[in-house]
């Protein structure tokens, strides 16, 4: 099932050598470990610049979104497996 | 320098939108999925990952005919986004190891190491240390074919040879045996059309076409007889040419409708949609074009372009609308079967925006006021203004063609 989402979340993150590692997200009153970050990448919305986390848990991969001019993490993609 | 002692790397990402899917998405991993467009109904497979391409799937084929070859096949629609900040990061590692990278597609680059590897055994290991790099900043999934040759188009076929992720180092000395051992469509510059014209001289091989007296080649070819006549050779007098993702020769867009129509207010809705991309990425770059092509396809894949040259450089998009109206009118005929499937923009023979002043008012008014939409759209991005004519023409974004620029509404 892979569903395009655009819902605001809550998310536990690490710094570590200049880079932003979520381990943790809130998404629809449920808590999900975030075990891998598969990808990173950027996109430009004007002059701004936000980032755009692959992660995965057991059954889930999520695509999260980090606007970092007003710190807002976003769920913008869901694929479960199967 | 000679042009048979060169090193030339070409570097082509295996299955490369599918490939960053799979790193993205684990779930992805060791299954056939295709990369198509939003409108997976009427889109074609842009990248078919190593899984589905074992399996029949080829690139650039229609969805439906995938699933009938392949039914497990999972189609998934693409993030340009994403592949574009991937090509931008390898092409950085590139960078780092030479200055004379040219990006030859989103997924191919061509480097030049002559200077750099000396030989080829350091060339080969400079490959190896190239693919490691990509491994570690772009995921292990991303993988690539590299080819080494003493010229862009050897290194290319090299390339092609080992899928995927194959290393393939063709020396001066060697190139004439891997032409032998090659279909003369495997080259870079011979496609179908090419191939049976070559078939109605004779020609199948690249060894009869090596013997094939040159000034018969250019009888039927022109000049691009001599070229197919060197390339038989394994040469090629073109170096590798740097580039920069900013310095376009030309300025494109084409759009599949979500539905095929022959409504005139449709189509110029959507052509005016697309002139204005056009328009808007020229004038960011401070460019003007004098020339603009204008195609149209049906819905029975028959199509039509034509192109037009303005004395003035345009830069609006209105104007550009215009030229290209003129072109396509005569062909949106209301007989069903020429229901138009996709229209496309091109603006060509590009030059320095001259920003000459106006003599007319209106003229002057309307430049003032793109200049106003364009700092917006440079502040804020990608939609931020809309014409009311295009209100209700949506742009989805796609995954196919091959350039990016996501700075367009």
């Amino acid at each position: 099932m892979h569903e395009l989402l655009n819902d605001p979340i809550d998310v536990i993150v690490s710094f570590k050598n200049n880079r932003v590692v979520p381990h943790a997200m809130r998404w629809n009153e449920r808590d999900y470990k975030l075990e891998k970050v598969n990808l990173v990448h950027t996109a430009r919305e004007g002059t701004k610049r936000v980032f755009y986390f692959s992660v995965s848990d057991a059954t889930n991969y999520f695509k999260l979104k980090l606007d970092p001019e007003i710190l807002e993490w976003r769920l913008v993609e869901l694929y479960a497996d199967g | 320098m000679r042009m048979d002692s060169r090193i030339i790397l070409h570097i082509d990402m295996n299955s490369y939108f599918a490939s960053v899917e799979q790193q993205a998405n684990p779930f992805l991993r060791g299954k056939p999925i295709g990369i198509t467009g939003k409108n997976q109904k009427r889109s074609i497979v842009a990248t078919a990952s190593i899984e589905a391409k074992r399996l029949g799937v080829k690139t650039a084929m229609s969805t439906w005919e995938a699933k009938k070859i392949c039914p497990s096949i999972i189609l998934y629609p693409g993030d340009p986004e994403k592949y574009s900040d991937i090509t931008r990061r390898f092409n950085a590692i590139y960078r780092s190891f030479t200055d004379r990278v040219e990006a030859f597609s989103v997924d191919e680059s061509f480097l030049d190491l002559t200077e750099e590897a000396t030989d080829y055994l350091g060339a080969a290991f400079m490959a190896q240390a190239i693919r490691e790099r990509v491994r570690e900043e772009c995921g292990e999934r991303i993988t690539a074919s590299i080819g080494v040759a003493p010229n862009r188009l050897m290194a290319k076929l090299a390339s092609e040879s080992v899928k995927p992720n194959g290393l393939t180092v063709v020396q001066a000395h060697e190139v004439l045996e891997l032409l032998d051992r090659s279909n003369l469509e495997d080259l870079c510059g011979i496609g179908g059309r090419i191939r049976e014209r070559l078939s109605d001289l004779g020609i199948e091989t690249f060894a009869q076409l090596r013997e094939f007296p040159v000034d018969r080649l250019v009888e039927a070819f022109d000049s691009y007889g001599v070229w197919l006549h060197e390339a038989a050779w394994g040469r090629e007098i073109e170096h590798v040419t740097t580039s920069t993702p900013d310095s376009p020769k030309s300025y494109g867009h084409s759009y599949t409708l979500p539905e095929n129509t022959n409504d005139l207010t449709i189509l110029k809705r959507y052509l005016l949609g697309l002139a204005d991309k056009v328009a808007w990425r020229m004038r960011r770059d401070g460019v003007a074009a004098c020339r603009v092509s204008a195609y149209v396809r049906f819905a029975d894949f028959s199509g039509h372009g034509e192109q037009r040259t303005s004395q003035e450089p345009l830069t609006d998009g209105l104007a550009l609308f215009e030229i290209v109206w003129r072109i396509l009118r005569p062909f949106f005929q209301v007989a069903p079967s020429r229901l138009v499937r996709l229209l496309g923009i091109t603006a060509s023979m590009v030059c320095p925006d001259p920003k000459r002043i106006s003599l007319f008012k209106k003229e002057r008014r309307m430049r003032s006021v793109l200049s106003s939409l364009d700092q917006l759209q440079h502040r804020y991005g990608a939609g931020i203004w809309k014409r009311a004519g295009t209100l209700q023409a949506e742009f989805k974004s796609r995954s196919s063609g091959f350039h990016f620029d996501h700075d367009v509404p």
